[in-house]
């Protein structure tokens, strides 16, 4: 799709070697894994837990000229929804080539109905939602 | 819970700064770096996914 995932945690690039080779569940993995040990990047996106020297579960989307689009963060005990971050990347990538357009809440896939603002538009989103 | 959270540094709809990573590529095997000025240049959308820590249960 065009989109470059990168894992990062505060290990060391050596124990995501050892973990990767380690744990089976991780064996195919592709994506480059980042290591910050001392949670610079984390600080930057405002996901460091400074008590447990750990990073929230933060997910950040950035346009390819380097906006910040999308941010979702999970405290540690809740996992992340893959389909969630697809569906947002696919509006994006829609976005991005229709700039005047604007995905809906459950805009899920290209050719789902979009909305163009538009004083027509305006209290007629159920109706052009059909 | 911690008592302060740490403010959100980088806002939505702002450019981020330029950041660089070490990296493990499971692909190669080996040991790389990122930088974000690099993949800017590959003109290509880039997900950045925050983790606690390895071997433990994401």
């Amino acid at each position: 799709m065009g989109a470059e995932i990168i894992t990062v945690s505060a290990d060391t690039k050596y124990v995501h070697l050892a973990w990767q080779r380690e744990e089976r569940n991780l064996a195919g993995v592709k994506f480059p894994m980042g290591s910050d040990p001392a949670g610079k990047l984390a600080r930057m996106f405002g996901v460091y837990d400074a008590d447990k020297g750990m990073a929230l579960r933060g997910t950040f989307i950035i346009s390819p000229e380097g906006t910040l689009l999308n941010a979702e963060i999970n405290y540690f005990n809740m996992g992340r929804n893959i389909d969630e971050l697809m569906r947002k990347l696919k509006a994006n990538l829609h976005l991005s080539k229709h700039t005047v357009e604007a995905c809906p809440a459950k805009w899920t896939n290209e050719g789902d109905r979009t909305l163009t603002p538009s004083a027509k538009l305006v209290g007629k989103v159920h109706e052009a939602l059909g | 819970m911690t008592e302060a959270c740490e403010c959100l540094g980088c806002n939505v709809g702002t450019a981020v700064p330029d950041f660089k990573l070490d990296t493990f590529e499971p692909l190669k095997g080996d040991f790389g770096e990122i930088s974000f000025a690099g993949l800017k240049k590959k003109n290509i959308w880039t997900i950045l996914f925050f983790y606690p820590a390895d071997f433990t249960f994401v």
